[in-house]
């Protein structure tokens, strides 16, 4: 199992997100999957925390357009908008 | 009613004998906003044809990614009481018991901060608690955990899992689905807030084939009774209902499928060899016949409705399998197996079923590690197009594998 | 509340056993037969006793006021203690049977009806529609009351010859289980999205909107050097997948959206295995409040499985008798070729042998 902390897993997956907003909204196992490519083999039990984290932190949320994604905040409103 | 409000389409919902929603909702429509411009809004739907509520949105309590569906009214000024309308699903109680205390207490919540309205209950299980604004979203998920309720499933998430009324008030379930229901809701909760596969994944447990909970059709894994042994006869019992003068030949023997039963005088007999569990005869017997010893459950894996590759029922993976004392843990291990192949090899919207059908069942058992049966398949192959993995070298006997 | 209190998560639902009637707990597990009282009662029977079930309609969406009277009957007649049914029914658990009588008095008081057991048409499951859905093709509350106002009788009897389900849902999401119902009521689209480029290109991801279509009628397009998506119109089956993932495709179409009616489906394994429905109209026109040419093809439907059909089987069961041909022949209904399936496994629903009643 790849020597790794959950925050290095988080900060790294706010990396991603923040690299790719506005071109292309992630889902969790975009994140999980670019973390084993990284560190090789990863616990999902790990994966899964470092997204939690990321979560809580307040740094990323949860948007929706027919499946679930990790976004970067932005202001409340209608998908229209 | 607020007075103002002419509503001469929805009105003439309120005849007939079959309970009206549009009543129930305007003896609401004098208490909040919500309810008078939701009917306003809904008497212009029925009057132009067509609806007027926005796409999606991005709304939910802290840290959860499910449970909060976000709406906004395409019409907000005309309609500013429903310019936001989210929706709020809160986990149901196994089987969908209540006592009316505890369900009072959500309403007293729903009613402070939200519409009123509700759906009992939402296609997937959950109870839906529809119309709210975005700043009554984490005081509704406050008060509701802290009467010890919390939200549902929604998005690329596990699903809130569902049962039919199972052994709590039906003679025929084979397993506990109401324990079942519970153990896989609590063990899961991570999977069900925080939406973390390709898409949704819905599980529902049915007793029986008899399959009350729509597990086969409406459930990407479906978990359904059944037995392996010999149907229980209660012989006298089945003489009564002889001397009742049903038509038991009619109603019973010439529906059997296999044509396993046969009837000598008073007396049922059952080849059990040849039974398949259709359920049809202890359906019309209850009293004389019921499941054997033997029970346990099916899992079902891949119904889905028709987006996007098209209305699937559930293929049998696992056609026998059982929980011993309580234990859940044969189950968890399956399930996630189960995900974890389905996260690493499916794409983004791809239900377990559409997933199944892409790399071929028998690649997936491999992936989940389960051997092929012929209880999962209505037939063999009948095209010959075989990937075949051995075959023999030329110059040796060895098998070879590529 | 005074202090705020701490912030819980992940509690999951209440531990279900503290909503038992204490009859259904001592016999958890452990009942032995079932009885039919009449249409909408039953009586369930094990070691500790029986417990009296009476079933009511719903329309599902309801308000705090009608689940308030709701449970004050069930304070008054069942201790307290009720459920809901897969199909929205409400069933009260009662310890006495001599309170069966008054809480059906009550509750046709309180404007429901009580029904929905065995050989009936039980409530009718839905999806939101107009009430709460952006991608809804109808109404979907609005169908069942008017459909189920024609149909009440086969809910408060047990006179047809099996069990009937009805399911509606305002498009093909299916939020309703309609693909495995006796008769179902789809709601659908009958045109291309139509594409807003100036809130396409700040709304869709490109890849993402191109890969959901299921018939690849979506490709990518540059208008004034903005990108965005075009529709091969020909592909085009509205099946409302692209909306789904980007706004800006809506479909709504108020002259040509409408209902279509399917039957035949099953869920249960009981003498034959789960079959899916089968379209038997592709079109019918929105036409609210009450939908008349709805509620009369479902009707018709209704009346005349009830007329043919053998014991115990199902619309479904009944169809496969007596033949598709028979079936399109005996109800009027046209046979077009709208009927013919053109997606994926189309093939297998071809007539492959000669089969054919003349």
């Amino acid at each position: 199992m790849a020597d790794v902390s959950i925050e290095q897993l988080a900060d790294d997956m706010f990396e991603l997100v923040s690299s790719a907003a506005g071109q292309k909204k992630l889902k969790a196992g975009d994140l999980t999957k670019a973390m084993k490519e990284k560190y090789g083999d990863l616990s999902r039990a790990d994966t899964k925390a470092a997204i939690k984290q990321l979560i809580d932190s307040g740094r990323c949320v949860y948007g929706y357009f027919g499946g679930s994604s990790i976004e970067l905040p932005r202001v409340e409103g209608s998908a229209n908008e | 009613m607020a007075d103002d409000l002419k509503t001469p389409l929805l009105d003439e919902l309120e005849k007939g004998p079959w309970p009206s929603f549009i009543t129930d909702i305007k003896s609401m429509a004098g208490k909040n906003d919500y309810c008078k411009d939701l009917l306003g809004q809904l008497e212009k739907s029925y009057e132009d044809k067509r609806g007027y509520w926005k796409h999606g949105g991005l709304v939910g309590v802290m840290g959860y990614g499910g449970g909060v569906i976000g709406r906004y009214s395409a019409l907000p000024d005309e309609f500013p009481g429903v310019s936001h309308f989210h929706t709020v699903r809160v986990n149901q109680p196994s089987g969908w018991f209540y006592t009316t205390d505890a369900l009072r207490e959500i309403m007293d919540i729903w009613e402070e901060h939200g519409s009123g309205l509700t759906n009992m209950h939402g296609s997937t299980g959950d109870m839906v608690l529809l119309g709210t604004r975005t700043e009554e979203l984490e005081p509704i998920f406050r008060a509701l955990t802290a009467k010890g309720w919390d939200l549902g499933g929604s998005g690329s998430d596990l699903r809130t899992p569902s049962c039919c009324v199972g052994p709590a008030r039906c003679e025929m379930a084979c397993y506990d689905t109401l324990a079942m229901t519970y153990d896989l809701t609590k063990s899961y909760q991570d999977e069900l807030h925080r939406p973390m596969f390709n898409y949704k994944y819905k599980i529902k447990m049915s007793g029986c084939p008899n399959d009350c909970t729509a597990a086969i059709a409406r459930s990407d894994m479906g978990i359904i009774g059944i037995w392996r042994d010999d149907i229980k006869v209660d012989q006298a019992a089945f003489a009564e209902y002889v001397d009742s003068g049903m038509d038991i030949q009619g109603a019973v023997v010439d529906l059997c499928p296999t044509g396993c039963i046969t009837v000598e005088g008073k007396e049922i007999n059952i080849d059990d060899s040849d039974c398949v569990k259709c359920m049809h005869c202890l359906n019309r017997l209850p009293k004389a016949l019921s499941p054997g010893d033997d029970k346990g459950f099916a899992v079902c894996l891949g119904a889905k409705a028709p987006i996007v590759e098209g209305a699937l029922f559930g293929s049998v993976i696992i056609p026998f399998m059982k929980i011993e004392d309580g234990d859940f843990e044969p189950m968890h291990d399956l399930i996630e197996r189960i995900w974890e192949f389905w996260d690493e090899h499916g794409t983004s919207r791809e239900r377990i079923g559409e997933f199944i059908e892409r790399i071929s069942l028998a690649t997936f058992l491999e992936g989940i590690g389960e051997d092929p049966s012929p209880k999962m398949v209505k037939a063999p192959r009948d095209n010959p197009y075989i990937f075949y993995e051995e075959y023999y070298e030329e110059e040796g006997a060895s098998a070879s594998e590529e | 509340m005074a202090t705020e209190a701490k912030r819980v998560t992940d509690i999951g639902p209440p531990q279900y056993e503290q909503f038992l009637h204490p009859i259904i707990k001592d016999n958890y597990g452990k009942w032995l037969y079932h009885d039919s009282i009449k249409p909408g009662v039953l009586s369930h029977t094990g070691p500790a006793g029986t417990i009296f079930t009476v079933r009511c309609a719903s329309p599902r969406l309801v308000s705090v006021n009608f689940l308030r009277d709701i449970m004050d009957l069930a304070d008054k007649y069942s201790d307290g203690y009720f459920r809901f049914t897969s199909r929205n029914n409400i069933e009260f658990l009662l310890a006495k049977e001599e309170n069966i009588d008054p809480l059906i008095v009550d509750l046709n008081a309180m404007g429901t009806l009580v029904g929905g057991t065995n050989n009936a048409i039980s409530n009718v499951v839905h999806t939101q529609g107009w009430v709460h859905c952006h991608s809804a093709a109808t109404d979907a509350s609005g169908l069942v009351k008017a459909v189920m106002d024609e149909l009440a009788e086969y809910f408060t009897s047990e006179k047809l010859p099996a069990k009937l389900r009805v399911a509606v849902a305002c498009c093909l999401n299916m939020c309703g289980a309609v693909h495995a119902s006796d008769i179902a009521i789809l709601g659908l689209h009958r045109t291309p999205p139509r594409i807003d480029n100036n809130a396409l290109p700040n709304q869709c991801e490109i890849p993402t909107t191109v890969a959901s279509c299921p018939n690849n009628a979506i490709r990518p397009t540059s208008i004034e050097g903005k990108t965005t998506v075009k529709v091969d119109e020909d592909k085009c089956m509205y099946c409302g997948n692209c909306f789904t993932v980007c706004p800006a495709m809506p479909l709504a179409d108020p002259l040509n959206d409408g209902v279509s009616i399917w039957v035949g489906g099953k869920i249960s394994n009981a003498r034959t295995e789960p079959m899916f429905t089968k379209l038997a109209i592709p079109y019918l026109p929105n036409n609210p409040p009450r939908w008349p040419e709805v509620t009369d093809a479902v009707k018709k439907i209704v009346e005349l499985y009830a007329a043919n059909a053998r014991p115990f089987e199902r619309v479904g069961e009944w169809i496969n008798r007596i033949g598709w041909e028979k079936f399109f022949d005996m109800s009027g209904i046209e046979f077009t070729k709208y009927h013919l399936d053109d997606f994926r496994h189309a093939g297998t629903t071809y007539r492959r042998s000669l089969h054919n009643r003349y």
